[in-house]
């Protein structure tokens, strides 16, 4: 059983190395030319919600979450919530051109449909909005490591961390989002908006994705803006801990995940 | 249908039941329309108010259903035949279904549907469901789109395909020329449309002397549609002889319309055009009217940040012997119109009016006739909460037509809608006659109030 967790994951992070190595292929250099190309798209497909200086205040970015959060992604302040880095930090490139072919869901739709190049250029264009990506180089987290342990094995530690790391009290007992806290009302974003919780029950609605390595990396990372905090200093065998959780939360729900 | 007061509520039971029933569904049912479930995103990602369109929404429909900026027709996942790609079938069709419980009230001598003797009366009238609409949309293949809208009203009887087209995008250069052919609404792009209102058009209630061709009719209950966009004129017919009502939507505000439309922004993202033919006449699928209807429509978008978004367009309708007059001969019905709109966070301001002119009266009515008219509808959408959403809309219709006949009328309506969920809302409205009452037969001035509750599913 572990061997075939290990194949698994490895052939996993084969394939994500493989999709990332075939985009970094088609990466174009960043230069003005770069950023103009992606400018003249950003203005045909993002202005309506990221609006046109990048702040996240598109004409047509109210009406996503209304009174509530999520407001569209404000690209001036550096404060970016899908990340491969340690929270705080600027993401990569790589975490930009992720989110732009997937795409959030019940919030913004995936652009895998525009050609990798065209999407680079977004990129390239995306972080000229904040003067810290010039001087800064994101490092992503170390995600090595697979599932250790037999699944029955996983899913009991991965109980045992949910408890003690008190998800509960957000996330709600069966992983409803109906903890105590939510319900209270009590959860804001960084703008003092009301946020609603993940139902962990509903992993199709997992906003960095629902893989068990999405999961992984959002539990090390975090969600930066957002009361989910990063876990990378309390999960300190990374390596083991951050995937009985996964498992966990993966196991809350009967949906398939692709 | 005509109920006694009792059955008004046992028809907020049933509204109350189902509405309760929506709730209990599993959320993956929830009111995530084709487009929604396809691109994986709420409801809210392209509109105000469904169905109301936000920009993003606005330059969605502008490309053919492809996200704005692409042009593959969101072939991701769908499975290939031969050059044509499908999706599936939840992601194609959704419907919505409406309906409502009515209650007018009545100043003097209002006539009951049906009986023409003059008799006052206020009255319920339950539609339930009223509206019923299935539609099925999206894209082929790159570039190309359709969109097939089934409508089922109860009150009027009958199905009919309200919309039903196929459009070829971004032909010549992104966003150049976009091509619509078939049964659409022509008003799709102009800043109030007609299809996408939050306070309904309600039908008028006709005398039984409007079911024979050519002869003068009267109606019992006022029709309650934006004044902009209604006939406006008393004593006109279609090429059948059915009578027009003064206050149902037509010409380049009818729901829908036979012919080519093409639309496009060469001229940068700010001006968007739009010219087409139909074949006018208000005739559904079939065509007995030669002579085509042309219109031309101009808008300016502005809207960069600030939650900001506001457009002014105009547009110019000829039509063509698209209409008779009660000694059967052809007349040409023109239209010429302004609009405007802004959304600032949640506010949703709109206005539009518009002129109706009838060149060259016929000798037959020579001077029994107005040949103009006009419309002025002035409105509001304002969330005051993420799930209440409060309308308000003024109307004025300046009517033209057989000068005998003929009566303006003016309307402020008021509605509240409750979301229970994304996809189900119930409603209040209540509409209410400015004028001074004159009783009689005379439907636009006997109507003193009309009160509506009912519920508003999208699936």
């Amino acid at each position: 059983m572990r061997r075939a967790h290990v194949a698994t994951a490895a052939a996993l992070l084969g394939v994500i190395v493989s999709v990332s190595s075939l985009a970094q292929a088609a990466k174009p250099e960043d230069t003005a030319a770069t950023r103009a190309q992606g400018q003249a798209l950003f203005e045909r497909a993002c202005l309506f919600c990221h609006g046109v200086t990048g702040q996240g205040d598109g004409p047509a970015g109210w009406f996503l979450g209304r009174y509530a959060s999520p407001r569209p992604q404000n690209f001036t302040v550096g404060s970016f919530k899908l990340r491969s880095t340690p929270s705080g930090d600027l993401p990569t490139d790589q975490d930009l051109f992720r989110t732009i072919t997937k795409g959030i869901p019940g919030y913004m739709p995936g652009f895998a449909s525009l050609p990798e190049t065209a999407r680079w250029q977004v990129v390239a264009y995306v972080k000229s909005f904040y003067p810290g990506f010039r001087t800064e180089t994101p490092v992503p987290l170390s995600l090595v490591g697979a599932p250790t342990h037999q699944l029955a094995e996983s899913l009991d530690r991965g109980r045992a961390l949910y408890t003690s790391f008190e998800c509960h009290t957000c996330h709600g007992i069966e992983g409803q989002g109906d903890g105590p806290v939510a319900q209270a009302g009590e959860l804001k974003d960084a703008f003092g908006l009301s946020i609603p919780t993940a139902n962990l029950t509903r992993p199709s609605s997992f906003k960095n994705g629902a893989s068990l390595l999405d999961l992984v990396r959002t539990l090390l990372t975090g969600l930066d803006g957002t009361p989910m905090p990063s876990y990378a200093a309390r999960l300190s065998d990374r390596e083991t801990d951050a995937w009985d959780l996964a498992q966990y939360i993966r196991a809350l729900s009967a949906e398939s995940v692709p | 249908m005509l109920y006694r007061k009792s059955t008004l509520l046992v028809a907020t039971g049933i509204l109350v039941i189902i509405a309760l029933s929506s709730l209990a569904m599993p959320n993956q049912a929830q009111a995530i329309p084709a487009f929604a479930r396809k691109y994986e995103v709420n409801c809210t990602a392209c509109h105000t108010a469904p169905p109301i369109l936000n920009t993003y929404g606005q330059w969605f429909l502008e490309n053919g259903y492809q996200l704005p900026g692409t042009e593959d027709g969101g072939t991701t996942g769908k499975k290939k035949l031969g050059d044509v790609t499908l999706d599936d079938v939840g992601k194609y069709l959704a419907f919505r279904l409406v309906g409502n419980a009515v209650r007018s009230w009545s100043f003097t001598q209002q006539n009951p549907a049906g009986v023409d003797t003059g008799v006052a009366q206020n009255k319920t009238e339950l539609t339930f469901p009223e509206n019923f609409v299935l539609f099925a949309g999206g894209t082929v293949m790159k570039n190309v789109g359709f969109m097939v809208e089934l409508g089922h009203d109860v009150e009027g009887g009958g199905a009919a395909v309200e919309r039903g087209f196929v459009s070829f995008n971004n032909l010549g250069a992104q966003d150049l020329a976009h091509v619509r052919v078939g049964k659409f609404d022509p008003s799709a792009f102009y800043s109030v449309v007609t299809i996408r209102q939050q306070l309904n058009e309600v039908g008028e209630s006709a005398s039984s002397s409007c079911t024979t061709a050519f002869a003068p009719c009267s109606f019992n209950r006022i029709g309650l549609a934006p004044s902009a966009f209604a006939t406006k004129f008393y004593g006109l017919y279609d090429r059948g002889g059915s009578p027009l009502s003064p206050f149902a939507s037509s010409l380049y505000n009818s729901g829908g319309e036979l012919g080519l439309d093409v639309h496009g922004r060469p001229f940068g993202k700010a001006w968007l055009y739009q010219v087409g033919v139909v074949n006018g006449a208000n005739e559904p699928f079939g065509d007995s009217n030669k002579g085509k209807d042309l219109y031309a429509m101009l808008r300016y978008d502005y809207g960069h940040s600030d939650y900001f978004a506001a457009n002014i367009s105009g547009f110019v309708y000829h039509g063509n012997s698209n209409a008779k007059v009660q000694t059967q001969e052809d007349v040409n019905w023109h239209r010429y119109g302004v609009s405007a709109r802004a959304t600032y966070q949640m506010v949703d301001l709109y206005a539009a009016y518009a002129v109706d002119r009838i060149n060259h009266v016929p000798s037959g009515v020579s001077g029994a006739f107005d040949a103009t008219a006009t419309g002025l509808t002035i409105g509001a959408d304002a969330y005051v909460t993420n799930e209440t959403l409060l309308s308000l809309r003024y109307d004025n219709l300046d009517a033209g037509g057989v000068l005998e006949q003929r009566k303006s009328a003016t309307f402020v309506g008021l509605q509240a809608k409750q979301y229970l969920r994304t996809n189900v809302a119930v409603f209040v409205r209540n509409d209410v006659n400015v004028r001074k009452s004159e009783g009689g037969e005379t439907a636009a001035r006997n109507l003193r109030n009309a009160f509506f509750a009912g519920i508003d599913i999208i699936f």
